[in-house]
Formats: structure tokens, C-alpha cells, sequence
């Protein structure tokens, strides 16, 4: 049986946020849920952040940016991102700091599940 | 026919008649006068009497000394007298001017004439060929006036006459030589001058004056006077018109270069307008695909939230529920589309195997091709690396195949037994060729000019975005879409795009 993960949703969209983190606490995993990029790396340094799915375009500070902050004070962080349109200058930076890949919104969710599940293996 | 022959004895019987030819004598226009061994007068035509100005009565008996000049008849008898004495013709032309003052230039010749007793007489002829010499005169002037080399050859080589613009071209070689040697620089440039009539332009490179283009004409050989054939020979200095004629033809090439700029300039113009209004179009269809796509997404994971509380109970919501994942696809797939449109973003170029990168995603999308569709993939770059950008392309790639698939599958169309999309890829002329074709209903001709414009559609869920996007694709890898359809055999894409883009090279 998988294990439980503590996943941090980042969506300024809060529709979108919460429905992502109903979807993962229906599988028994922990979420955080933070809506900018400020929030993001504030949850990233209070708590243990086993996977995160981060939206790249927020108020505050863009996805990528807090990404690649996370990453200097966590090299480990293990992070997807989730994009409406393909911002190709960011996603390429996201992608060359270590992202673990990009789903476009609306986001498969089959996919999305398929990620969460082969991290809790 | 019969032809009646009228005696002739009375016309002889006439011209025997000496006062007839008396008569004959003083109406030619030459002067005819007989003299004896003395050198007297014993005979005057008309013609004579005029030359003297006195009448035969008075001439008889008397001599060239009692009306001509002394020094004149001096001369005059001095030739009678060797012409008497030797029995030697002489011809020779002279001025000569009678006591009255008057002065004509003479053609005269003198014979010796023995009767039947042996009697000496001297047949003295002169012709006034002062008309004839001032003609010849007038002629000669009139070539000097002209600004044309005139040369009169003979057939034997010499020259007869020339104008002065001719001797320019001898570079002060005036010699018979020296004009010859023109006449044959212009024989090398046409078979058959100077003997037969013709006319040509060339170059001749002459001493002092450089290289010349030239017009030349010849009158072929004539027959002039008694003494053999000449040809003369015009030649016309057209080097300034030639100059005239390039300096004529460059204005004309630098005029169409002009309108051909003006033209490139307003399509460039247009183009820019267009770019202008692309990029607007860019910037807010990006928005909106970002601030759609959110409630999309919640939406998507609403439903599949509400399927996964609601599996097992038995509530029969499961249609509704694949009409809302229905809807957020196509929803979906119409803001992919606009974006593709819509995208104004420079090139991602890298040079790869686009046979090999076009298998994987012919693979990819063969998975969602309906089962019975045959795809078949043909590729001819054996290897060969071309600039592209790959998520671009691959839109484009992908927009071709499922158009070709969607109208296999048109339910207006007749049914298709054997639905076939053929991708297939060349080189030619340094250009790669990418080519989708069905074996579909085809595009009617009034449908086909149509399906560039953006928002054009056939389809009830269309946007009329995808043909503009592989268009805009391929010229944005500076190539060109074209597409041919036969209506009932099927329909032909092709995207042709440089093996070297500018861009490729920059990357490269």
C-alpha cells in the first residue's frame, strides 16, 4: 500500500486549489494549500512538503521563482507545475532548476494521480 | 503572228543624205571639229561654235590661235600637233576659257583621221563635263557634311574615295593601306562584306580613338561607270547611342527594381499591420486561455470529484458527468487552438531527425485515430537534420492529421471503405517537404479558397483556426503551406520549409 504524502497545492485560483487538494485528501494524502508564491515557500520552510504542485503565473511571486528559491534551501524539493498557457521562458528555467515535469490546465487528472501515486510507492 | 517588214531602202537613201547627218552632228551635245594638216578649221559642229561663240562661216579656215588665249592655243596645237605627228589618241580634260570668259572644264580627245586620198585631218572632240564635275563636286561636299565615314572601294582593293570622318578612324593613315586596313576590321565582323549588300553593328578597336561600337553598311558591289564594280561603305559611330542605350536599360532595371521595393515595402507594411495585430491577438488570447483554463481545470476535477462520491450509489449521473469532461475538452482544445493561431513567439529552432521526431508523434496520435483508419507513414529524409521547432511543428503535424481524419469520418460525406492518411516526407531544393494526404471526400474548389481565412469553418464545433495555424506554422519556419484537393479522391498538404533558416544557423 502506497504511503501517505504531504502535498502543497500553490493556485492563486482558489477554486482550483481546493478542488486539487479535496482530490488528494480523498486518497488519504495530507495538503497544504497556498495561494502565491510567497505563501508557497512559507509552507515549503514550515513544513515536511513531500510534493508540490505549483501554478507558474501568481500575484506576489510567480510559481518558478518561489520554486527556485525552495530549491536553494532545499535542493531535495520535488516539485510539478501546473500552467494555463505555456510561459516557455519560465517553464524552461523551472524545468533547467530540476522541476519534476509541466501539466497544462486544464490538467489531466489520470496523470496527475499517476504522479502522486508513483511518489507514495 | 505575222509581222510585216516595210522595205528599208528609203530611210537609207535618207540617211545617206549628208546634210541629214550634218544635222545629226550639230544637235550633239559634244563639240566635234575637223582640222586639216595645218591645224585650220575645215569643220564645226554647233556644239563648237558655242565653245568658240562665233559661227562655223567665221571658224572655217581659221585656228585655236585666233580665238582662244595664246598660252591656251599654244597647248593646243602643241597636242593637235604630237596626235598628227605620232597617230596616238589623246584624251584629257582641261579648263579651258574662250576669249569672250567664259571657262568650262573640257573631256577632249583628239584622233588622227587619214582619208582615202591620204589626206591628214584631225578629229578633235571635246564634252563640257563641267555639270558632271560640279555634281561630283556637290557630292564629295555632302559627305563632309554628313557625320557618317563614307569610303568608295574598288574591287581590286583601292580607294576611290573617302570622307574625312573615314580618315579619322585611319589614325593619320591615309594611305590606301591605311583605309583598307578598316574595311577589313569590318569584314571580320560579317561574312560576305564588303561585296554583298548588308548592314551590322560592331566593335572595332581603332588607334587613337579606342574601342568604337559601330554601324556599317555596304552597297555591295556596283557597277560604276565603265571601270569595274565598287561598294561604298557607310559607317556610323553608335558608341554614345549605345552608351545611351545601357545608361536607358539600367534606368529601366533600377525603375522595376524601384516598383518591386515600393511593392515589397507595402507588403511589408501589410505584414507589419498584421504582426501588430497578431500580437494584440496573442497577448489577449493568452489571457483568456490563462483565465479560462483555471475554472476549467476545477471543473474538470468538480466532476471527477462528484464521480468518484457518487460511484456505486446507483444514481445514473454518469452521462451527464461524461458531458461535462466532454465540454471541458472541447473547450479545451479550442483555446490550444487559438493559442496555436494566435502565437507570435519567436521559433524554438534545433536541427534533429525529423523522420525519427515525426514517427514518435505519428505514433503518439495514431492513439486516438479511429481503429480502422490506415496510417502510413513514408519517410524519404533517410537521416537528414532540419531546423524546427518541435511543439510548433508538432501542432501543425497534429492539426493536418486529425483534419484528414475528421473528414474521413464527415457522416455527410459517403462512407469510406478504406480511410487511408498518408504522411510522407522528401527533400528537394534544399527544402524539406512534410505531406499529409487522405483518400477523403475531398474539398470542393469554392471551399478550398476559403480555407486559410481565419475563423472559416465547415464544421458544427470548428473554429476555423486549425489550416491559419499550420499555415502560420510554416511560414514561421519560413516556408509555405500548400494545399491541393480533388473532390472525391482526397485532399493534399503539404508544409515546405527550408533546410537552413536563419534562425537554424544562429542555433547552429
Amino acid at each position: 500500500m502506497s504511503r501517505q504524502l504531504n502535498i502543497l497545492v500553490v493556485d492563486d485560483d482558489a477554486a482550483n486549489a481546493e478542488s486539487l487538494a479535496e482530490l488528494f485528501q480523498m486518497d488519504d494524502h495530507k495538503v497544504i494549500v497556498a495561494y502565491d508564491g510567497v505563501q508557497a515557500i512559507e509552507a515549503f520552510s514550515l513544513n515536511k512538503v513531500d510534493i508540490g504542485f505549483f501554478d507558474v503565473m501568481m500575484p506576489n511571486k510567480n510559481g518558478v521563482d518561489s520554486f527556485m528559491e525552495i530549491k536553494a534551501l532545499n535542493p531535495d524539493a520535488r516539485v510539478y507545475f501546473m500552467t494555463g498557457y505555456s510561459a516557455d521562458d519560465l517553464l524552461e528555467k523551472a524545468v533547467a532548476g530540476g522541476a519534476l515535469g509541466v501539466f497544462s490546465k486544464p490538467v489531466d487528472l489520470s496523470k496527475l494521480l499517476q504522479a502522486v501515486e508513483s511518489e507514495a510507492a | 503572228m505575222h509581222i510585216q517588214k516595210k522595205p528599208l531602202a528609203d530611210s537609207h537613201q535618207r540617211l545617206s543624205d549628208p546634210n541629214l547627218l550634218l544635222g545629226i552632228l550639230d544637235n550633239l551635245p559634244t563639240s566635234i571639229v575637223i582640222k586639216n594638216s595645218d591645224l585650220e578649221f575645215v569643220y564645226s559642229n554647233q556644239a563648237h561654235c558655242e565653245i568658240i561663240g562665233k559661227s562655223e562661216a567665221e571658224l572655217l579656215g581659221a585656228s585655236d590661235k585666233d580665238f582662244w588665249e595664246p598660252e591656251q592655243a599654244r597647248k593646243f596645237l602643241e597636242n593637235d600637233n604630237q596626235v598628227l605627228q605620232q597617230g596616238i589618241g589623246f584624251e584629257t580634260e582641261e579648263m579651258a576659257t574662250n576669249d569672250a570668259g567664259l571657262s568650262r572644264l573640257l573631256l577632249t580627245k583628239k584622233t588622227r583621221l587619214t582619208n582615202a586620198d591620204g589626206q591628214i585631218y584631225l578629229l578633235v572632240t571635246n564634252t563640257d563635263i563641267s555639270a558632271l564635275r560640279k555634281r561630283e563636286d556637290q557630292y564629295r561636299a555632302l559627305t563632309e557634311t554628313i557625320p557618317v565615314a563614307v569610303v568608295q572601294l574598288e574591287e581590286d582593293g583601292t580607294i576611290a574615295f573617302s570622307n574625312h570622318l573615314f580618315n579619322a578612324y585611319c589614325s593619320g593613315d591615309v594611305s590606301n593601306e591605311g583605309r583598307a586596313s578598316i574595311v577589313r576590321l569590318l569584314a571580320q565582323a560579317h561574312d560576305g562584306f564588303p561585296g554583298i549588300a548588308c548592314k551590322f553593328e560592331t566593335d572595332i578597336v581603332v588607334a587613337g580613338l579606342g574601342r568604337r561600337s559601330v554601324f556599317a553598311i555596304s552597297s555591295g558591289w556596283l557597277n560604276m561607270g565603265s571601270s569595274g564594280r565598287s561598294a561604298i561603305i557607310s559607317i556610323i559611330d553608335i558608341s554614345e547611342m549605345m552608351e545611351l542605350r545601357r545608361i536607358n536599360e539600367e534606368v529601366s532595371r533600377l525603375n522595376s527594381e524601384l516598383a518591386e521595393n515600393i511593392a515589397k515595402l507595402a507588403t511589408a507594411q501589410d505584414e507589419l499591420l498584421k504582426k501588430g495585430r497578431m500580437e494584440q491577438l496573442g497577448q489577449l488570447t493568452a489571457t483568456v486561455a490563462h483565465e479560462l483554463r483555471n475554472p476549467l481545470g476545477s471543473v474538470r476535477t468538480s466532476a471527477f470529484l462528484i464521480e468518484r462520491k457518487l460511484k456505486d450509489k446507483g444514481l445514473g449521473v454518469e452521462s451527464q458527468l461524461e458531458r461535462i469532461n466532454k465540454g471541458v475538452t472541447r473547450c479545451d482544445n479550442i483555446i490550444t487552438q487559438l493559442l496555436d493561431f494566435s502565437r507570435t513567439k519567436q521559433l524554438y529552432c534545433q536541427p534533429a531527425d525529423l523522420d525519427a521526431w515525426l514517427t514518435e508523434v505519428v505514433e503518439e496520435e495514431a492513439k486516438r485515430l479511429p481503429e480502422n483508419l490506415v496510417l502510413d507513414l513514408r519517410l524519404g529524409l533517410s537521416g537528414t537534420f532540419a531546423p524546427f521547432d518541435p511543439s510548433r511543428l508538432q501542432r501543425a503535424v497534429i492539426n493536418m492529421i486529425s483534419n484528414a481524419a475528421e473528414a474521413m469520418s464527415d457522416p455527410k460525406a459517403p462512407a469510406n471503405a478504406e480511410p487511408r492518411i498518408t504522411i510522407s516526407t522528401y527533400l528537394k531544393d534544399e527544402h524539406v517537404s512534410l505531406r499529409v494526404a487522405d483518400n477523403g471526400p475531398g474539398i470542393p474548389a469554392d471551399v478550398l479558397d476559403k480555407v486559410r481565412e481565419p475563423l472559416f469553418t465547415t464544421k458544427s464545433f470548428g473554429t476555423g483556426l486549425g489550416i491559419p495555424a499550420i499555415e502560420q506554422i510554416a511560414m514561421q519556419h519560413g516556408g509555405r503551406l500548400d494545399i491541393a484537393s480533388e473532390p472525391g479522391k482526397g485532399t493534399v498538404f503539404t508544409m515546405w520549409f527550408p533546410l537552413k533558416s536563419p534562425q537554424a544557423e544562429k542555433v547552429a
